[in-house]
């Protein structure tokens, strides 16, 4: 279902680049296009880390998991994340966080997303390429068995999303379309 | 005015019922409606404030539909734009600036591409071995096809005493026949004299962005962290507001206005040379 999903937005995309051949202006109809396929990352990205993230997984298949979830960003991506405790912006690289989530000290770790999203606007920047923002909610909970401990937290996750269009051939035919990359998140502990 | 805040407050706040694309289901949590009233983003913060989007945030509104830049909703959304708990912003000055903002005549408008807004970045450089808090001021500038945000100014507390040119009696000077003596007397201002800047012309103002910038290239000064970001808005006629990130619980947070002066006179200048000097 899924998958279909995906094509079918990889169809829409590219199919109505033809008619905006003479601009790159996105229209509304295609911004509604693009946001799922860029919603349809970030939910792969949250489904990733509830895996790493996972006691369950084994070591193998979380370092599978975490190729995969590199490959949604583009190179240089990184977190940057704060605590309610501490303004400071510490920076990840994007496969040293999702090592260090992997490497959290709990016996039980239920990682879980709230039923909100919030879509920016896209913004050309000087290189033609356009940037937005994805914004989710996510709750943790990790449980220390020997210790008893239970640790709990929800960040806000402010995604970059960045669009490109890009050109495929496809049966000696030229087709271009919309490609998303998820770049830097801001990774905010809320007071909620 | 009151009523309508609460009604709009409610209606935020029952989103969750709605928003059902969940980014992890199953197993996703359901949003009490606190996160749906949060002002989450700056570009939500545009959108409330010109009613470019639904009550939901859900779907975006364009030119056309009947309820872009629709009135009840703007004056529903500015409402919720206001921190309501700590700033001490009166109730007569925010229904002044409602109403100015909703005129019929002439509503007004807040533009992302637009000059008359600038960030304020707190951040923290460690310069000869200690950690300085230092203020960036950037703005938003067109770029070959799009736009980019640049550092305008920079508010570093090292250099802040490095220049200071002596006035009066207490300032020396090249007299006004030095050029008949090709200017000989030049080393007694660069090397008997500690303060070069005495010899310099009357609206002289040392460029503090490039000093830094050159530091920065020597390796002297090196990035470390962002600590905080504000917002300051000019583009409404005669009024002046500062938009600041609340992260707390409850529902008025996220990116909402905690400053609003309306301006008179020069006022405008005062609070441009106070974001910029921080004096």
């Amino acid at each position: 279902m899924k998958n279909k999903m995906i094509l079918f937005l990889g169809l829409f995309l590219a199919t109505s680049v033809s008619v905006m051949a003479q601009s790159d202006n996105i229209s509304p109809a295609r911004k509604q296009a693009i946001d799922s396929l860029a919603l349809e990352k970030v939910k792969d990205l949250s489904k990733y880390i509830s895996i790493i993230g996972s006691k369950e997984t084994q070591f193998s298949e979380a370092n599978r998991v975490m190729d995969r979830a590199e490959e949604l960003f583009a190179p240089g991506a990184e977190m940057g994340v704060s605590s309610i405790n501490s303004s400071d912006i510490a920076y990840y690289a994007v496969r040293r966080y999702f090592e260090r989530l992997m490497a959290l000290n709990y016996d039980r770790v239920n990682i879980s997303w709230y039923d909100i999203q919030y879509i920016s606007d896209l913004e050309r920047q000087p290189d033609g390429r356009y940037v937005g923002v994805i914004t989710i909610y996510q709750r943790f909970e990790g449980t220390s068995i020997e210790t008893g401990m239970n640790y709990k937290d929800t960040t806000k996750k402010d995604i970059t999303i960045y669009v490109e269009k890009k050109q495929t051939q496809i049966a000696g035919r030229t087709i271009e379309f919309w490609d998303v990359m998820l770049g830097d998140v801001r990774v905010t502990e809320t007071s909620a | 005015m009151r009523i309508i805040k609460l009604v709009f407050a409610i209606l935020i706040a029952s989103i969750s019922v709605v928003s059902g694309q969940g980014i992890g289901s199953p197993g996703t949590i359901k949003d009490d409606g606190r996160f749906a009233a949060s002002t989450k983003q700056v570009n939500q913060f545009f959108r409330r404030f010109n009613a470019e989007e639904s009550v939901d945030g859900t779907v975006r509104l364009y030119p056309g539909d009947p309820n872009y830049h629709n009135v009840q909703l703007r004056q529903g959304f500015i409402q919720i734009l206001f921190d309501n708990q700590t700033s001490s912003i009166s109730k007569e000055l925010k229904d002044d600036f409602i109403k100015t903002v909703l005129s019929p005549v002439y509503p007004q408008y807040i533009n992302f591409h637009q000059e008359g807004w600038i960030a304020e970045v707190e951040a923290e450089f460690t310069f000869k071995g200690k950690r300085e808090s230092t203020t960036l001021i950037l703005k938003l500038q067109p770029e070959r096809m799009g736009y980019e945000w640049v550092i305008d100014a920079v508010i570093f507390p090292p250099f802040k005493n490095l220049f200071n040119k002596p006035v009066g009696e207490e300032k020396d000077f090249l007299h006004p026949l030095s050029h008949e003596l090709d200017f000989m007397n030049l080393r007694k201002a660069f090397q008997d004299s500690n303060l070069p800047e005495a010899f310099t012309e009357t609206s002289f103002k040392p460029d503090y962005l490039t000093l830094f910038l050159y530091e920065m290239k020597q390796n002297n000064i090196r990035f470390e962290t962002v600590k905080d970001v504000k917002f300051h808005f000019f583009q409404i006629d005669g009024w002046y507001f500062e938009v600041n990130q609340f992260n707390r619980p409850g529902f008025n947070t996220g990116w909402l206005i905690s400053n609003l002066v309306k301006l008179n006179i020069g006022d405008k200048e005062t609070i441009l040379k106070y974001i910029y000097d921080q004096e």
